[in-house]
């Protein structure tokens, strides 16, 4: 596995598609995208997309006017469990244009800003799987992990054997967001952009998220 | 275009389907850290906002005039008047719809339903509400299908049946109406037939009521809408439906029963008060009146005149009592009167018994007391409780000669305590019930008079209006605990003071209104009160008297219902309490002023 700096420099040699040059520009200041993929299943070598969203956050406010959200259709058969979970129909799938076709203006409006997602690594590999061969690179961004952000907000000064939760409902839970009607790969964006404004804050604040005592103290008073 | 932007939550209910999707795809996220202002005072609003989560502080000056939680839209004085005197913090990590100016002025414009939530006056909003919900609850009244109304049996005669015939049916089922069958042929035949044929027709009672009987009838199905009984009855000039299933006449709807059903049946309890013969006649009524403010609240009718309903309701049923069971040298030199809220006519519920009793001269004392004994108690088997102040009939203080009542108002502004403000403010709101009402318009004569110029008493009196906060601090705790037992106390945060208030001023100016209403109006005509804010004041005071009576529907017959909880409203409603109370803080300003109560 190489260093991913290295990796940068190699995809700037081996970029294919000159007018995707944009993608290693400098991101203009305090602007960031929050990505999420709906996929067939969590194989990134058999599974495939079947949505896109993304959008766009500058400063403190969550551009959900300007977003990018996409119906893919998916090489392998999307599994009746998958369309359970994201409530699609097959027709929703069917209907939407390839991912190819989706990619370049994709690619346009991520631009070279950091990427931010919940377990964003395998977004991003699923979407590398169609990028490198439309434009011979791997994508380029920084990566902003909100599960890291907030496992440094809640137990990053925790003592050994204190059990971890990080799952998405953990977290929006612990910063009071009130849930959207999840599962479908825009609100999932949504709300991963609303927790990375506020874990973001309370970093800055130098604010950690209280965590539960997890054995009962004892009460000498009773009750 | 986030779809979780609710739809459903006022204003935006009131948008068009293009123009919700207009206002979606509009929308974008702003996150605010605790102490950070989102909008500043004086400043205008870049946008509107709704919160998502978290809590926002609305603040005057210096001190906090709100708190908005999930779902409340701000700030509209701000957007559409450029500015409002307020500024908004956020006061923990929040999160806000924005929804950009140009575009929420665009369907201020367009929308003119939408628009009216964005009105200066709260008067304009309140009406606005009103007219809303009257709408859907007369709607509803109108979606309720034929069949659900009452129906007169369906009773069939053959055409050669005779008028005695069918007047001796008619009694029979208690029903003014039958059908006629003249072989194919079905007609209806009312009581009203059989008199004009007889009486002004002269005809024999052994005609065959196949001549009278009309056989142009109109009918409709019982799955049929009310709304469409009636529409048949107007077109058609008909006073009854025949009702037919599709196979046959299932009943008769009469005009009446219909109109009933629309506008509930208060007149039927009067007329049953006015008839009672029994102290248990009236029990039954006095059961009825509670279940017609249900009623009536359910069909949209106006808190103020619901008030009106039941007051006189209880009135009636008061003076009936009176005259049961008070010996008749009190009915000509007594006279029984209400007091408190009863006099003022603003209950919308059962009430405690805040009566008394003025007497001409000295009375036979035994005979009185035992009046004094039935009367209340009477009163509390009927479902009043005593007053808890022992303001009642029952009480000798409270049922003696007008000459004791007047040494009694001297002595209370002379040497005023506690009591003597309290009782001076539930006699100036009495009203006479039964009996000599000159005796009552003498006291209060009285009254007024010794009062006249006593500024230093009216100050001391008008007091009272500060004994409570008005409780828009408290909205936080409401609305981010949820569910919690928390609770706002609409009486002492919000009617109190405007009744006490107005009472004051009306005090002063010796008025002779009992209603705070009328008061009101009054206040405004002497020019105390600016007619603007008059009116405010009073869509203030019958917004809180309505929420306070959509409580105690809840309560229903358990606490008072005087709390409400603002997590349990909705977001329109929480705005306008917002409004509401803060008409009561400008008011409390004004009595303060006027009666130099910085002083104190």
């Amino acid at each position: 596995m190489l260093p991913r700096a290295i990796k940068r420099l190699l995809h700037q040699a081996t970029l294919s598609d000159q007018s995707y040059r944009f993608m290693f520009d400098r991101a203009p200041d305090d602007d960031f995208v929050v990505i999420d993929c709906e996929t067939t299943g969590l194989n990134v070598r058999t599974d495939d997309i079947v949505t896109i969203a993304a959008i766009r956050i500058r400063g403190n406010r969550i551009l959900t006017s300007e977003h990018f959200e996409a119906v893919v259709h998916p090489d392998s058969e999307m599994g009746a469990e998958a369309i359970k979970i994201h409530r699609l129909r097959h027709s929703d799938v069917e209907a939407a244009p390839i991912v190819w076709k989706v990619l370049p203006s994709f690619l346009r409006f991520i631009g070279p800003r950091p990427l931010i997602g919940y377990y964003v690594d395998f977004d991003i590999a699923m979407l590398d799987k169609y990028i490198l061969p439309l434009v011979g690179i791997e994508l380029p961004n920084e990566r902003i992990e909100i599960s890291r952000l907030y496992y440094e907000r809640k137990y990053g000064d925790a003592p050994p054997n204190t059990s971890i939760d990080l799952s998405f409902a953990a977290i929006l839970r612990d910063l009071k967001i009130p849930p959207l009607a999840q599962h479908d790969a825009f609100d999932d964006a949504l709300m991963t952009a609303m927790m990375f404004l506020q874990l973001r804050d309370l970093a800055e604040r130098g604010i950690r998220i209280e965590r539960q005592r997890t054995s009962p103290v004892f009460n000498p008073i009773g009750a | 275009m986030p779809k979780a932007f609710d739809i459903n939550n006022p204003p935006f209910d009131r948008l068009t389907p293009n123009e919700a999707e207009t206002l979606r795809a509009a929308l974008d996220v702003a996150y605010f850290r605790p102490g950070e202002a989102i909008i500043r005072r004086d400043a205008p609003a870049d946008a509107l906002y709704v919160v998502i989560k978290g809590t926002v502080e609305e603040r005057g000056e210096a001190d906090l005039l709100a708190l908005l939680g999930p779902k409340d839209t701000f700030d509209s004085r701000a957007l559409v008047h450029d500015q409002n005197g307020h500024k908004f913090l956020a006061r923990d990590e929040t999160l806000c719809y924005v929804i950009p100016r140009k575009v929420a002025l665009n369907l201020i414009r367009a929308n003119p339903r939408f628009a009216a939530f964005f009105y200066r006056e709260i008067s304009q909003k309140l009406d606005e509400l009103a007219n809303d919900e009257e709408a859907r609850r007369y709607g509803s009244l109108m979606h309720a299908k034929v069949g659900e109304l009452f129906l007169h049996p369906p009773s069939f005669m053959a055409a050669t049946d005779t008028i005695e015939a069918a007047g001796h049916l008619m009694r029979e089922i208690n029903s003014n109406a039958l059908f006629v069958r003249n072989g194919e042929r079905i007609g209806i035949i009312t009581g009203m037939n059989l008199s004009k044929a007889v009486v002004l027709r002269r005809l024999p009672i052994q005609t065959p009521v196949g001549e009278l009987a009309n056989f142009d009838i109109v009918s409709i199905r019982p799955d049929d809408f009310v709304s469409s009984a009636l529409l048949l009855m107007t077109k058609h000039n008909k006073r009854r439906l025949a009702v037919h299933d599709g196979e046959r006449f299932v009943g008769i709807l009469e005009e009446i029963d219909l109109l009933g059903f629309l506008a509930g049946s208060a007149q039927v309890v009067a007329g049953r008060i006015d008839r009672g013969a029994s102290l248990q006649d009236l029990a039954s009524a006095a059961r009825e009146t509670e279940a017609q403010t249900r009623v009536l609240r359910r069909q949209g009718v106006k808190v103020e005149v619901i008030a009106e309903i039941v007051s006189d309701l209880n009135r009636r049923l008061l003076s009936r009592l009176f005259e049961m069971v008070a010996p008749a040298e009190l009915r000509t030199s007594g006279c029984l009167i209400v007091m408190g809220s009863e006099g003022r006519g603003e209950q919308t519920m059962r009430t405690d018994q805040d009566n008394g009793l003025i007497l001409d001269g000295p009375v036979e004392s035994k005979s009185l007391e035992s009046f004094r004994n039935e009367f209340s108690g009477a009163l509390g088997r009927f479902g009043f409780p005593p007053c808890p102040g022992n303001i009642m009939v029952s009480n000798p203080a409270w049922s003696k000669p007008l000459t004791d009542y007047l040494a009694d108002f001297r002595r209370w502004i002379a040497l005023p305590d506690e009591a003597a403000h309290m009782n001076v403010a539930i006699v100036y709101d009495a009203q006479a019930i039964a009996g000599n009402a000159s005796l009552l318009d003498r006291a209060k004569a009285t009254l007024i008079e010794l009062i006249r110029g006593e500024q230093a008493f009216l100050a001391h009196f008008a007091r009272a209006i500060d004994a409570f906060e008005t409780p828009i601090g408290l909205f936080n705790n409401l609305i981010t605990s949820e569910g919690s037992g928390d609770a706002l106390d609409l009486k002492k945060g919000g009617i109190f003071p405007i009744v006490h208030g107005v009472r004051s001023l009306a005090l002063e100016q010796g008025l002779r209104e009992t209603s705070t209403d009328k008061r009101i109006s009054r206040l405004c005509d002497l020019g105390v009160l600016r007619a603007d804010f008059g009116r405010d004041l009073k869509q203030a005071f019958r917004f809180l008297l309505m929420l306070r009576l959509d409580g105690q529907l809840a309560a229903s017959g358990g606490a008072s219902g005087t709390l409400v909880r603002p997590a349990h409203l909705s977001s329109m409603e929480r705005h306008l309490l917002r409004d509401a109370l803060q008409v009561v803080k400008q008011f409390r300003e004004i009595v303060r002023h006027r009666f130099k109560l910085g002083m104190f």
